[in-house]
């Protein structure tokens, strides 16, 4: 009953802009030792390919980019400029080979960046001409790409195609797009025209992930992440997410060493002040956490009753957790790792303490105190053989 | 080839307008979101959510499991006695003694819930299909007895074959259940698949559904949208999205994104959205990311040049809604990626008044400034640099 798969394994790429558009996240700037360490993580963690920030930004950006070209990382480099030929130079100071342009393509866009289509075009065709006398490789990017009118789109694809860009992106910068919306724009592109496609989406709406996965399904074959998703507002597609949804959903395995992605995640948002929530999807630290009886018990038969993938597959651990919703089998199992068996009754009377605990506490308990509970337990039954 | 064209139909039937008074939001924000592993709430808490829930308009709430007894009863009791508007589920096993204890609180529906996956009932329960089955038919029996509205929910339905899981949902509707809810348990649909299974459910069986799905790879707000779109007509969100492992459907995310993208406006007061969610997360000790869809209190603050440009222009060229929509504020903040526009604009704001050279100028000094401060500028910093700027140039 599968929907047939259809993804080419080999084509799917990943462009990363955690340097780029997470640090554009209002409010957070990274360090240049930061951009060099998340720039090295992603290459070696196997992300193909890297945009590490905007030339045009300040001399101590352009500084900040030539040390990561330095490193002659496997990943290859790019740099984002709009689509104005002096920002391409700025980018051509840091020996940039490869660069993201930028142009607005909603109607609403475009009346405040050029006035009209025709200046756009002409800006386009500029800008490309300065790529072309550098050689540079360059992919175009439409912003407001989903919104934007599907003829214009088709034209700047055909100019990409004609003036050798190796690609264009689609933006979904609002994120006004739904899975299938975004499936019908894609598609509907690609069935006119045949060139490489790839898309950025937004989580304006906390779609970004499944928006991303649709416009793969309907053959766009690349996808730009940050990692945690940071960007502005509500942030971009999340590497991470993107990367096991592919994995364990569409069975298409980008060969990316993921057992780093916690290691990956925690420096970015140490680096960016932006803190992992604990229920964060794929790093969350509560994403292997199970308290309630039925989660639990069915963990401990078999993880696969509730887990897709392993813990450590991700750099995570599994927990059990004993709070208010936990059951017998729990405590059974928690108090055998501290080396203690007990029976079903006792287990049954500590559950009962546990959980009317937990509940004066409001949380789940620590180890020390199902320890505390297990002692005060045992004395009151010595109290009682002794009054008996 | 077959697969796209198969994607392309269910995308463009996805695209039929679906009639709003259809559709129906049941939270579970006290059920499966105080499931969360290390969440607790008090009852008074409890009573606060289910009274914000029901004056935003919510309509039904899944209050808890009575027969977790004590506490949980307790509160499950005190909110069945406030007269809400909105309907209130207490959760079962397809269990009589649950179901009593759901009948001793008050409330006028269950959801029995059960496993329908082979791995699930192989190897939690222990038990075969045909015991599932009869479980099912016995509880919804009983709860029918008692003229409660009656959810039956297939645990773990993305993964239950799906010719059994026909069977269950044909097993649940003869047996007199209302609607069926189909738990994505372990968050493992794409949006496609959904679309797929839930219409093929809905075209057999004609049952209503709801959609109960989780986040474990980000996808839990599209899901449910996509069952919306083949005929379920339920969804089960949690505020926050709070729930077990990655969380499930959030609340403000789902309704936000029917209204502004699929044009079904549920008649929600929204503008409580901001202070619900902040309720639930000093309650459940979640506290919400800065970047959270629809209530993050970063969501509205702009800092890069063109998005500041182009929102002032017209907020609909970066934004869907306005932030007092949902009890947020618009800001802007200066920092390494702030340009000309956005400068004089919050230089403005602020009492100053610089020609366009010193703007130019300034732009360099702030961007330098946030770069050794590794952050954006504090309103204050704002004044002392532009204090500085204008000392040294008198």
């Amino acid at each position: 009953m599968d929907t047939e798969k259809n993804i080419d394994d080999e084509k799917i790429n990943i462009i990363d802009s955690t340097l780029r558009s997470g640090e554009q996240t209002a409010g957070v700037v990274f360090s240049k030792n930061e951009k060099i360490r998340i720039a090295k993580m992603l290459d070696e963690i196997g992300i193909p390919e890297i945009e590490v920030g905007v030339p045009s930004n300040s001399e101590h950006e352009r500084d900040i980019i030539k040390a990561i070209i330095n490193l002659k990382l496997s990943s290859r480099i790019f740099g984002y400029c709009e689509a104005d030929p002096k920002e391409v130079d700025y980018a051509i100071q840091c020996g940039l080979k490869n660069i993201v342009i930028t142009v607005f393509t909603s109607n609403g866009h475009i009346k405040e960046k050029y006035n009209n289509r025709r200046t756009l075009i002409s800006k386009l065709k500029d800008t490309i001409k300065e790529l072309k006398n550098n050689e540079i490789n360059y992919i175009i990017s439409a912003e407001d790409g989903t919104r934007a009118d599907l003829e214009l789109l088709l034209q700047i694809i055909h100019i990409a195609k004609n003036k050798g860009a190796f690609r264009v992106r689609i933006c979904d910068s609002v994120g006004a797009f739904d899975p299938f919306k975004t499936f019908l724009r894609i598609n509907t592109i690609l069935s006119t025209v045949d060139f490489p496609i790839e898309v950025h989406t937004k989580n304006n709406f906390g779609m970004a992930t499944a928006n991303g996965l649709a416009a793969i399904r309907a053959g766009a074959s690349s996808i730009m992440t940050t990692v945690n998703g940071i960007a502005e507002g509500t942030g971009n597609t999340a590497l991470e997410e993107i990367v096991m949804a592919l994995k364990y959903l569409e069975d298409v395995d980008l060969g990316i060493n993921t057992s780093r992605f916690r290691e990956l995640s925690e420096y970015v948002a140490k680096a960016s002040s932006r803190a992992i929530p604990v229920w964060k999807a794929i790093v969350g630290t509560n994403v292997f956490a199970h308290e309630s009886g039925i989660h639990a018990d069915g963990v401990l038969k078999n993880p696969r009753n509730y887990e897709v993938f392993d813990p450590s597959e991700v750099g995570l651990t599994r927990q059990l957790v004993v709070g208010k919703h936990s059951g017998s089998h729990t405590i059974l199992h928690k108090f055998k790792e501290f080396g203690i068996e007990l029976t079903d009754v006792e287990a049954n009377e500590i559950l009962a303490m546990t959980r009317a605990m937990s509940v004066d506490l409001k949380r789940p308990l620590f180890d020390k105190e199902l320890m505390y509970i297990y002692r005060d337990y045992i004395d009151s039954k010595n109290e009682e053989n002794t009054e008996a | 080839m077959r697969g796209i064209n198969i994607l392309t139909e269910f995308s463009q039937k996805a695209s039929e307008k679906i009639d709003p008074k259809l559709i129906k939001i049941d939270d579970t924000t006290l059920r499966d979101g105080e499931q969360t592993a290390g969440v607790v709430f008090a009852n008074e808490e409890k009573i606060h959510i289910a009274k914000m829930l029901d004056d935003i308009g919510v309509h039904q709430i899944e209050v808890g499991i009575p027969a977790m007894g004590g506490d949980e009863k307790e509160a499950i009791k005190r909110i069945a006695s406030m007269g809400l508007n909105c309907s209130l589920l207490a959760w079962n096993r397809a269990v009589i003694s649950d179901l009593e204890a759901s009948r001793e609180c008050g409330v006028d529906s269950v959801a029995i819930s059960i496993s329908s996956s082979d791995i699930h009932i192989e190897q939690k329960l222990r038990k075969t299909r045909e015991w599932v089955l009869e479980s099912v038919r016995n509880s919804v029996d009983y709860a029918k007895k008692y003229n409660l509205y009656v959810s039956v929910n297939a645990e773990d339905a993305s993964r239950t074959d799906m010719e059994f899981l026909l069977q269950f949902a044909r097993n649940a509707r003869d047996a007199g259940a209302d609607r069926l809810r189909y738990c994505d348990t372990l968050g493992i649909m794409d949006p496609f698949e959904t679309f797929m299974r839930i219409k093929t459910i809905k075209d057999i069986i004609g049952i209503d559904i709801e959609m109960h799905t989780h986040n474990d790879f980000g996808m839990a707000v599209a899901n449910s949208i996509a069952g919306i779109k083949a005929g379920a007509n339920y969804v089960n969100t949690t505020i926050n999205g709070l729930g077990e492992r990655a969380g499930n459907a959030a609340f403000e995310e789902l309704v936000m994104a029917l209204k502004h993208i699929e044009n079904i406006d549920l008649g929600f007061n929204t503008k409580k959205f901001k202070e619900m969610s902040e309720y639930v997360a000093n309650a459940s000790g979640r506290i919400i990311p800065s970047w959270k869809p629809i209530v993050g209190s970063n969501i509205f603050v702009f800092e890069s040049e063109n998005r500041i440009k182009l929102y002032n222009a017209n907020p609909r060229n970066y934004e869907l809604f306005d932030p007092e929509d949902v009890g947020l504020e618009f800001k802007v903040i200066l920092g390494k990626y702030s340009g000309f526009y956005s400068l004089k604009y919050k230089l403005e704001l602020m009492g100053f008044s610089f020609n366009d050279s010193q703007i130019s100028e300034l732009v360099g000094i702030i961007r330098n400034k946030a770069i050794s401060l590794k952050r954006s500028l504090f309103d204050s910093e704002i004044v002392e640099t532009c204090d500085l700027y204008l000392k040294s140039n008198s």
